[in-house]
């Protein structure tokens, strides 16, 4: 760990409180905390220190990557190359071979126990043939890079849950990696990619309260993956209403109607992209008039077709979310709820029930 | 063509004449919050960034509370515009990074944003180089 706190960095650098301020004020945006929080975020940056940070690409398409480098705020490249000592990542760093391997290794062992690894890409247990850096198979890279870490990131849908490699067949036996690492705090940041500001938020987190942030069952943020797409989704109303685009250049399309019948995977999906949005929130897949796709849930790829309206099983839970909208009450938080507890089978009854099992028109 | 930053790519946002219903429960948060800053002196801050918008409706809500009296602006780690809108107490805070991108945007109910007053550590600064030979 660096020696300075950030705060003696930023004064090193000129920039004055104010400067300061602000800094935390976007960083409290950007951990997605509530803003009377600012001057508990300034208090704890005042005395955090730079977190040494390894980062391990696997099985990956170099998506994450991409989304985080093209990310912004509070101008990422600041955060990760100032204020986090981003030791090794091999597509970003100059250094190439020999010399790229000794960088972590200088880095693990001067930061033992106190670095973070981020890890994007699945691991393939199949034949470690299938994915290796500089000869050393993924699940070693993991193993060991891991043994001095005070926590992983697992970021994108392929680390945190295996991701596409992860499809079937999954020819390279690709796992994630929390099916792997058991002994240190593992958190999920999936998504395909995930939300930049999240992969930075999380970090964040870190940077500032030295912690990890509290997580859900799939050990992924609650901040940010707390509530359902569905449940923050501006088209929310018509789906409340029964109004339904049924093809994607029909009135209600252009009307912005509640896209589920298109297939949209909203109400099983957990992520931030109804409030963060994306490109610096100009916009997001449902404003753009395309259906959530799901990629932040485990084996979204295996979901069924992207078009095809999600299902609940038939009984008592069709009933009960049928009854509630006829009543005017908020039926998605009980499909959500239905959804995520009962996905799998839900998954195998696709074509039996669609949404009109719950909407308004049926008894 | 080549770009530097996402802001130089022109993007118009259409406005459809539909409404989510988040600007009634963001005008009602902001109205109570007016109440307890006359009552008592309480100051409170809605982050818009957290809000789940539709399109256009953030910029029908900054019509809506207009432009007051007063604006400032500061240039820390990019620019910050501070305005008081139509509704005295009432402010809007923007923050800019250096690249002009929105990296932060607030509601800010108070008499005066904080961030405005000239801050203790960077007086005490002024004096000392004020000091130097």
């Amino acid at each position: 760990m660096n020696k300075k706190t950030l705060f003696e960095l930023l004064q090193q650098q000129g920039i004055t409180r104010r400067g300061f301020l602000k800094y935390c004020t976007a960083l409290t945006s950007l951990m997605a905390l509530p803003p009377a929080m600012i001057p508990t975020v300034a208090k704890a940056l005042e005395s955090a220190r730079r977190p040494s940070v390894i980062w391990l690409s696997f099985q990956e398409c170099t998506g994450c990557t991409e989304s985080l480098t093209r990310s912004h705020s509070p101008t990422v490249e600041g955060l990760i190359f100032d204020y986090i000592s981003l030791d090794y990542h091999h597509t970003l760093q100059a250094a190439s071979g020999a010399a790229a391997e000794h960088a972590r290794e200088q880095a693990m062992k001067d930061n033992y126990g106190k670095y973070l690894v981020v890890v994007d890409g699945s691991i393939p247990l199949a034949d470690p043939g299938y994915s290796t850096i500089a000869g050393i198979s993924n699940l070693d890279m993991l193993n060991e890079t891991v043994a001095g870490a005070a926590a992983v990131i697992a970021v994108g849908t392929c680390s945190a849950y295996g991701g596409l490699p992860h499809a079937a067949p999954n020819p390279t036996g690709a796992v994630s990696v929390s099916s792997l690492i058991k002994d240190k705090p593992v958190i999920n940041v999936p998504g395909c990619p995930p939300i930049p500001t999240v992969i930075t938020g999380v970090l964040a987190h870190y940077l500032t309260f030295g912690s990890i942030p509290e997580l859900d069952e799939l050990g992924r943020p609650k901040v940010f993956y707390g509530q359902s797409i569905h449940d923050r989704c501006y088209r929310r109303p018509f789906y409340d209403k029964g109004l339904f685009a049924e093809t994607f250049d029909d009135e209600g399309a252009k009307k912005g109607w509640c896209l589920y019948r298109l297939g949209c995977k909203g109400p099983m999906t957990y992520n931030a992209c109804a409030t963060l949005k994306w490109n610096q929130q100009t916009s997001w897949p449902v404003e753009s008039g395309h259906g959530c796709l799901g990629c932040s849930e485990p084996n979204f790829w295996d979901a069924g077709s992207f078009y095809q309206a999600l299902s609940i099983p038939d009984g008592d839970y069709a009933r009960a979310a049928g009854y509630a909208a006829a009543a005017g009450v908020a039926v998605g938080a009980a499909a959500g709820f239905v959804h995520q507890k009962t996905k799998s089978t839900a998954v195998a009854q696709h074509s039996e029930i669609s949404v009109d099992d719950f909407s308004l028109n049926k008894d | 063509m080549s770009f530097d930053s996402l802001a130089e790519i022109k993007v118009q946002v259409e406005t459809p004449d539909y409404d989510s219903g988040n600007l009634q429960s963001i005008l009602s948060e902001i109205k109570f919050a007016l109440e307890q800053l006359l009552q008592q002196n309480k100051t409170h801050c809605i982050d818009l960034r957290a809000m789940p918008w539709s399109p256009g409706e953030e910029t029908r809500l900054e019509e809506y509370l207009g432009r007051g009296e007063i604006s400032v602006e500061l240039n820390a780690l990019g620019k910050s515009s501070f305005y008081e809108t139509r509704f005295s107490g009432i402010w809007i805070v923007t923050h800019y990074n250096q690249q002009d991108e929105i990296i932060g945007k607030l509601i800010e109910i108070t008499y005066m944003p904080d961030m405005i007053y000239a801050q203790y550590e960077d007086v005490k600064n002024s004096l000392e180089r004020l000091q130097q030979p």
